[in-house]
C-alpha cells in the first residue's frame, strides 16, 4: 500500500505540489490522472526516493520514503515516465534485467528463473538474447517492466506507461496491470489519457496544479459532478477551458 | 556502504564498454598518440640530420675556373663541385639547391696578391634542412682559410700558434642517458594525457551518457547507496586508465628500442627498470583523473557537451610537462604537493637514470592519493543531491 499525505515540494518558485494526500491500496488500481504539467510525476518521485518532500510523507507499507529509502525501494517496482525506456543498448534485454536483479541482491538460480518467469509472462523469448539497441517502442517496455518487477515488488508504480505505444501494445500493458492487481499488488498508475483510466482503474485520483481536486471511484466522480461521461465529470472537476490556450 | 552492488555495478559497467566501439577506441588508438609521434619526430630529425652529414656535399659553383687550388681543396675534402644555376640567388631561395658557392672576378688576384680574397656563399638560413649543407660548405671554407693562412705566416718565419690567443676546450659532463632524456621530456607529458584520455569515454558514457539515455532516473531508483553507485563507475574507470599507462609506457619502450636511429652518436634507450619506476609513479594519478573526469561530466547533459569539456582537461595538467621539454627545471620538495607536476618531474628524473628521493616519491604519492579521494568524495555528495536527476 502507497500512502502520500500533505506533499509539497517547489523547485524555485515554482509550487508543483500544494498538498497532495492519496492512497493506493493493495489488490486495486489507482489512477493519477491530470492535465499535462499538473503534479502527476512529482508525487511519484518522491515515492521512489529521487526526490525529498519539501513537507508531507510518502510511505510504503508504512516505510518513510525519505527515512526508510532501500526498505521502500525495497518494495516497489517502477516504470519512469521515458520515451527510451532507459535501457543499455549494448546489453541483451536478458541483461539488463538481470543487472536490476543483482543490485536488488539477487543472484544465481533463483534470479534466471525468475528473469525466465518475466521472459514467459511478457512474452518476450524472441528477444531476451538480443541487444536492447534497435528495439521497438512496445518491445523497449516490455524488458523494462520485467526490470521494474525482476524483485517481485508488493507495489508497483507506472509513470505514462501507454505513451505512444500502438493498440496492440497498449492492450497486453492493461493485462499486465490488471494480473499485477489480481496477485493482489498496489498498482498506482499516472495518465493524462481519461478513456484509459476509466476501462482500468478501481480508483481515480484527479490532480491539476499541483492539488488533489477530486478522488474516489469513477462511479463517485460520475455522481459527485453531476456528469455522466466521466470525461465531462474530468473537466468539471479540473475547471473549464484549462487545455490548450 | 557494501561490496556486494559496487562489484554488481563496476562488473556491468565494465562489460557494457568493453562493448562500446568509441570506448575501445578511446583507450586502444590515443596512448599510442606519443610512440608514434616520437617516430615521426625520430624519422624526420634523423633524416634531415644523419643522411645530410654523411652523404658528399654537392657544391654548386659559379666561377670555378677562377681558383682551381680551392677547387681542388674542396674535392680533396669530400665535395662534389658541379655547375651552378643561372641565378644562384633566386635558385637558394626557391629551395632548388641548399648552397651555392660564387668566386667573383678579382678572386685570383687578390688571392696572389695576398690580400683578402672574397667568395660568395649563398645561402636561406630559414630552411632547416638547408643547414647542414651550408654548414659543411662554410666549415670547408674556413679551414682552406685556416690552412692557407698557416702557411703564409710560416713563409715568414712565424708560428702560426700565434694567432690562437684562446683555445676552447669543452669538457662535456653529459652521460648518454642525461642526453637521450633530453629527447624523452615528451614522454611524461603523453603518460599524463594517456591516463586522461584512456578511461574518458567509459566516464563520460556512465554518467553524462547515463543521464542522456534516460538509464540514471531508473537506475536510482535501485535500493542502492549512492556512494556504492559513484564507486562502482570510478572503479569500473580505472583498469581502462591503467591499461592506456601501460600501453603508451610499452609503446615508448618498443618504439626506442626497434628504432635503429643513432642520434648524435648515443643510442636511445629507456631501461626496462625505469619504466617500472615511471609507472608506479604515474600509477596515483589515474584515480585523480578519474575522479575528475567524473565530476565535470556529471555536470554536464549530454554526451556531446561531456567530450567538449574532458577533450581539453588533459592538457591543462600536462602543459608544465610540455614546457620542461624547453626548459627542464630541478624537482624541489614543495614542487611534489602539485598533483601531476610532481609526478612529471620525478618521471623525467628515472628516465635520466638519476635515483629518485624516497620523500619526493612519498609526498608526490600521498598528495595525489589524498586529492583523488576528497574528489571522490565530492562526486559522491554529487550523487547524493536531487539536482543530478536533471543535470
Amino acid at each position: 500500500m502507497i500512502n502520500v499525505e500533505n506533499l509539497q515540494k517547489s523547485f524555485g518558485d515554482v509550487n508543483a505540489l500544494r498538498g497532495v494526500t492519496f492512497t493506493a491500496p493493495d489488490g486495486q488500481i489507482t489512477g493519477l490522472l491530470g492535465p499535462n504539467g499538473a503534479g502527476k510525476t512529482t508525487p511519484l518521485r518522491i515515492v521512489y526516493a529521487v526526490l525529498r518532500p519539501d513537507r508531507g510523507r510518502a510511505t510504503v507499507d508504512g516505510r518513510d520514503s525519505t527515512t526508510a529509502t532501500h526498505a521502500v525501494q525495497q518494495r516497489i517496482g517502477v516504470l519512469p515516465e521515458s520515451d527510451s525506456q532507459g535501457l543499455y543498448p549494448r546489453l541483451t534485454a536478458r541483461e539488463n534485467v538481470r543487472y536490476y536483479g543483482r543490485l536488488h541482491g539477487l543472484e544465481g538460480v533463483g534470479l534466471e528463473h525468475r528473469i525466465d518467469e518475466l521472459i514467459e509472462m511478457l512474452d518476450m523469448w524472441e528477444i531476451a538474447d538480443r541487444r536492447t539497441e534497435g528495439f521497438s517502442h512496445g518491445e523497449r517496455l516490455k524488458v523494462a517492466i520485467a526490470r521494474a518487477l525482476v524483485h517481485g515488488p508488493q507495489n508497483v508504480l507506472l509513470d505514462e506507461p501507454t505513451t505512444g505505444l500502438d493498440v496492440m501494445s497498449t492492450r497486453s500493458m492493461r493485462d499486465v496491470i490488471c494480473g499485477l492487481r489480481d496477485e493482489g499488488k498496489a498498482v498506482l498508475f499516472s495518465s493524462h489519457v481519461m478513456q484509459e483510466v476509466s476501462a482500468l482503474c478501481d480508483r481515480i485520483v484527479v490532480i491539476a496544479q499541483g492539488r488533489i481536486v477530486a478522488s474516489g471511484t469513477p462511479d463517485d466522480l460520475r455522481r459527485k459532478t453531476g456528469h455522466a461521461d466521466l470525461e465531462d465529470a474530468f473537466v468539471a472537476v479540473i475547471g473549464s477551458g484549462r487545455g490548450l490556450r | 556502504m557494501r561490496v556486494e552492488p559496487i562489484g554488481v555495478i563496476f562488473k556491468k559497467e565494465v562489460l557494457d564498454n568493453l562493448r562500446d566501439r568509441r570506448t575501445l577506441a578511446g583507450s586502444l588508438f590515443y596512448p599510442l598518440l606519443g610512440p608514434l609521434l616520437m617516430i615521426l619526430l625520430f624519422s624526420v630529425m634523423g633524416q634531415t640530420l644523419s643522411t645530410k652529414a654523411e652523404e658528399p656535399l654537392a657544391l654548386p659553383v659559379l666561377g670555378a675556373e677562377q681558383g682551381p687550388a680551392l677547387m681542388q681543396f674542396l674535392e680533396q675534402s669530400g665535395a662534389e663541385i658541379e655547375p651552378a644555376p643561372d641565378d644562384p640567388e633566386a635558385s637558394v631561395r626557391a629551395g632548388e639547391y641548399d648552397v651555392v658557392l660564387i668566386i667573383p672576378e678579382g678572386y685570383e688576384e687578390d688571392f696572389r696578391a695576398g690580400r683578402p680574397a672574397t667568395v660568395r656563399l649563398v645561402v636561406d638560413p630559414s630552411r632547416q634542412a638547408a643547414s647542414v649543407p651550408a654548414d659543411r660548405a662554410r666549415d670547408l671554407l674556413a679551414s682552406y682559410s685556416r690552412q692557407i693562412g698557416s702557411l703564409r705566416l710560416l713563409a715568414r718565419g712565424v708560428d702560426p700558434a700565434i694567432t690562437e690567443a684562446v683555445i676552447i676546450e669543452r669538457v662535456d659532463v653529459s652521460t648518454s642517458q642525461s642526453r637521450t632524456a633530453s629527447l624523452l621530456n615528451i614522454v611524461p607529458y603523453f603518460v599524463v594525457f594517456s591516463i586522461f584520455v584512456g578511461a574518458m569515454y567509459l566516464i563520460i558514457d556512465t554518467t553524462a551518457g547515463e543521464r542522456e539515455r534516460g538509464s540514471l532516473e531508473p537506475l536510482l531508483i535501485n535500493p542502492v547507496a549512492r556512494s556504492e553507485l559513484v564507486l562502482g563507475k570510478l572503479l569500473a574507470a580505472l583498469p581502462f586508465a591503467i591499461f592506456a599507462l601501460l600501453e603508451t609506457l610499452l609503446g615508448f619502450f618498443i618504439t626506442l628500442k626497434v628504432s635503429p636511429i643513432e642520434f648524435v652518436d648515443v643510442q636511445l634507450t629507456l631501461p626496462f627498470s625505469a619504466l617500472i619506476v615511471v609507472f608506479l609513479v604515474a600509477l596515483p594519478m589515474t584515480l585523480l583523473a578519474s575522479a575528475l573526469q567524473m565530476i565535470i561530466a556529471t555536470f554536464t547533459h549530454s554526451f556531446k557537451e561531456a567530450q567538449n569539456y574532458l577533450g581539453v582537461l588533459p592538457l591543462v595538467p600536462a602543459l608544465p610537462g610540455l614546457l620542461m621539454v624547453f626548459a627542464p627545471v630541478k624537482p624541489k620538495l614543495w614542487m611534489m604537493l602539485i598533483p601531476t607536476f610532481g609526478q612529471q618531474l620525478l618521471m623525467n628524473q628515472a628516465m635520466r637514470g638519476e635515483a629518485l628521493a624516497p620523500l619526493d616519491v612519498i609526498v608526490s604519492a600521498a598528495v595525489t592519493l589524498i586529492a583523488g579521494l576528497v574528489l571522490v568524495f565530492v562526486a559522491i555528495k554529487l550523487y547524493e543531491r536531487e539536482r543530478v536527476l536533471f543535470g
